[in-house]
């Protein structure tokens, strides 16, 4: 009975979403708002649902309610927080006291396996490095230096740069494949690149 | 019930402006100043015969007139609105009520204080001394409250927040806000409830107009790498150059005389109403401003300046773990990752890629990092205040990270 009443509150013009596509320009001319502090007041109050309880917890489900969001930057996490800080032994005792804390060491980790370090490499092997990377650029190139000393890429990079002509061949590589982009994908590749710089900025 | 009698009653009800001049009152006039006058009877009684022999001659309205025009004349010559005619500007009296100043800072002030030094260079009738006064007070408390608040925030956020704070573009848009009004030009006769300014002329270049004379060596070197420390040193409180003394009779713009106005309307308070009132003022339009420090953060790389930060700080390499997912095989799968060092979470972010949640997290734990605020946070101009708790020292950090 309730759930009827509710369904005739909410008549199907207040519910864009509902309507087919070519209805939106229609119901803009007639479009109605919440006049009234009760009309707000009315559709702002959410039944209860079973998923609200808390006999939910602890056992698997696919269902949060009120769903869950990413946690304020406000926050200080515990171990950023200054040693004379009331916090940090506040949730301390919080921890110890009451909700067990998941184990970290099973949650898996993003990448496969975690760089082995080795600091393998001498000074020796670091003037062939150069040696090599500067007589054939085009056959020793980062990555096959890389692979032939077992280090990564990165090294290379940090300890030699590649010549000025090898750099220019480079660049025109470069150029020759962009040439061949289209629109769609060159707008693609912006794009990427675009939400690439967003990340930094939180957007 | 006997009616009453309108005639009667307009003449005393209604202003002397709005009543009908009729010779009779003219008359009588003279005759009441020299009674209330401390004036000798015989001057007075002269003066009378003067002011009866001009009024006998002419018309009133006309005479009044005259004179009016005769003293507008004389306006005509000041750069700027004589100190007595704030007494009559019902503009000063309203943007003085609206902006619930105190009483103590009277409206000549005011007045002044809404005179830029472009419309007048006398230093004596220019707001420029109130806008150094109020500029010095407006940095200091939104230094001393962004430094004492976030004491870990990078010296490139400070100079944005202290932008967004106290910069020339807040200040124009809080003059804005306050309903100031610019006058086209400066002038004598001009409502001093009008902002008052000469404009620049349309069409000049505005880098050009303001010659920048930095302290900063070998300033002409561009190629040169200006490093954030440095702008502490040669720069302004925003982090730019500091720009030098504009070119007399060029003109400002509207956005910069406002920003002055301002500031001299802080100096003003400061100066008539003392530091007190000078405090809640700038707690009042300034600080209660909101902005979102969050949101002023830029990072290229947050997941090596986290592992730098976590060495520094001698805890554990932070390890980036997957929380959840949803949809790994989908178009749009989801991701949150958490960044751990050890067993404690120090960040959380969620992506649409493995990358980009990874990345989301560091920021949000670089974040974490750079925006912890102290519990109970005193600021050191509250120790002016009378019967303040003894100063604990606030807490200061190491530094940004460096890579």
């Amino acid at each position: 009975m309730a759930t009827s009443i509710a369904a005739s509150k909410r008549p199907f013009v207040t519910l864009p979403f509902l309507l087919p596509s070519w209805s939106d320009s229609l119901a803009l001319g007639s479009r109605r708002y919440q006049s009234s502090y009760r009309r707000t007041k009315q559709r702002l109050r959410v039944k209860p649902d079973a998923t609200f309880g808390s006999s939910y917890q602890g056992r698997d489900q696919i269902i949060y309610n009120p769903p869950s969001s990413a946690p304020s930057v406000y926050h200080t996490p515990s171990k950023f927080l200054p040693s004379n800080d009331a916090r940090r032994s506040m949730r301390i005792e919080d921890s110890a006291t009451g909700n067990v804390t998941d184990k970290v060491e099973e949650l898996p980790n993003v990448y496969r396996s975690d760089p082995e370090r080795k600091y393998h490499l001498t000074p020796a092997d670091v003037e062939e490095i150069r040696k090599l990377r500067l007589s054939d650029p085009m056959t020793w190139s980062r990555h096959k230096l890389a692979k032939r000393f077992e280090c990564s890429p990165l090294f290379i990079a940090m300890v030699c740069e590649a010549s000025p002509e090898k750099k220019q061949i480079q660049r025109q590589v470069l150029e020759a494949v962009q040439s061949q982009w289209g629109p769609k994908r060159r707008m693609a590749r912006e794009d990427r690149k675009l939400r690439r710089e967003a990340w930094g900025r939180d957007e | 019930m006997k009616r009453v009698q309108l005639q009667r009653w307009s003449s005393t009800v209604l202003s002397p402006r709005a009543q009908t001049a009729s010779r009779l009152h003219q008359h009588v006039f003279p005759a009441g100043s020299r009674c209330q006058s401390t004036a000798s009877p015989l001057q007075a009684e002269s003066s009378a015969q003067e002011g009866l022999g001009d009024s006998g001659f002419e018309d009133v309205e006309l005479m009044k007139h005259v004179r009016s025009a005769h003293r507008r004349k004389d306006m005509l010559k000041y750069p700027s609105p004589p100190v007595d005619a704030a007494l009559n500007s019902a503009k000063l009296a309203a943007l003085h009520a609206r902006l619930y100043l105190p009483s103590r800072l009277p409206p000549q002030t005011l007045a002044r204080a809404l005179v830029d030094a472009s419309a007048d260079s006398n230093p004596d009738f220019n707001n420029e001394s109130l806008a150094t006064l109020g500029h010095d007070l407006l940095t200091y408390y939104t230094t001393e409250h962004l430094l004492c608040t976030y004491p870990r925030l990078p010296l490139t956020v400070i100079f944005a927040a202290m932008y967004a704070y106290a910069g020339p573009k807040t200040l124009a848009a809080m003059a804005r806000e306050w309903g100031v009004e610019h006058a086209s030009l400066p002038g004598g006769e001009v409502d001093p409830g009008l902002l008052q300014f000469r404009r620049v002329a349309p069409g000049s270049d505005l880098n050009v107009l303001y010659n920048k004379r930095t302290p900063r060596p070998y300033a002409a070197q561009k190629a040169w790498r200006m490093t954030v420390t440095s702008k502490i040193f040669y720069d302004d409180e925003f982090g730019d150059a500091i720009k030098g003394p504009e070119n007399s009779g060029e003109g400002v713009t509207a956005e910069l005389a406002s920003a002055t106005f301002v500031r001299a309307v802080m100096g003003a308070i400061y100066l008539h109403a003392g530091r007190p009132a000078a405090k809640r003022f700038f707690e009042q339009h300034f600080l209660s401003r909101h902005l979102n420090i969050s949101q002023l953060f830029n990072f290229s790389q947050p997941a090596r300046d986290l592992a730098r930060l976590c060495a520094r700080e001698n805890f554990e390499p932070p390890v980036a773990r997957i929380i959840s997912e949803t949809g790994r095989k989908s178009r749009h799968p989801v991701f949150v990752v958490g960044i751990f060092s050890g067993q404690d979470k120090l960040g959380e972010g969620a992506g649409a890629s493995l990358i980009e949640a990874r990345e989301r997290a560091a920021l949000a734990a670089l974040k974490g990092w750079y925006l912890y605020s102290p519990l109970n946070v005193r600021v050191p101009s509250s120790m002016e205040e009378e019967g303040a708790a003894p100063w604990k020292p606030v807490y200061v950090d190491l530094g940004e990270v460096i890579v």
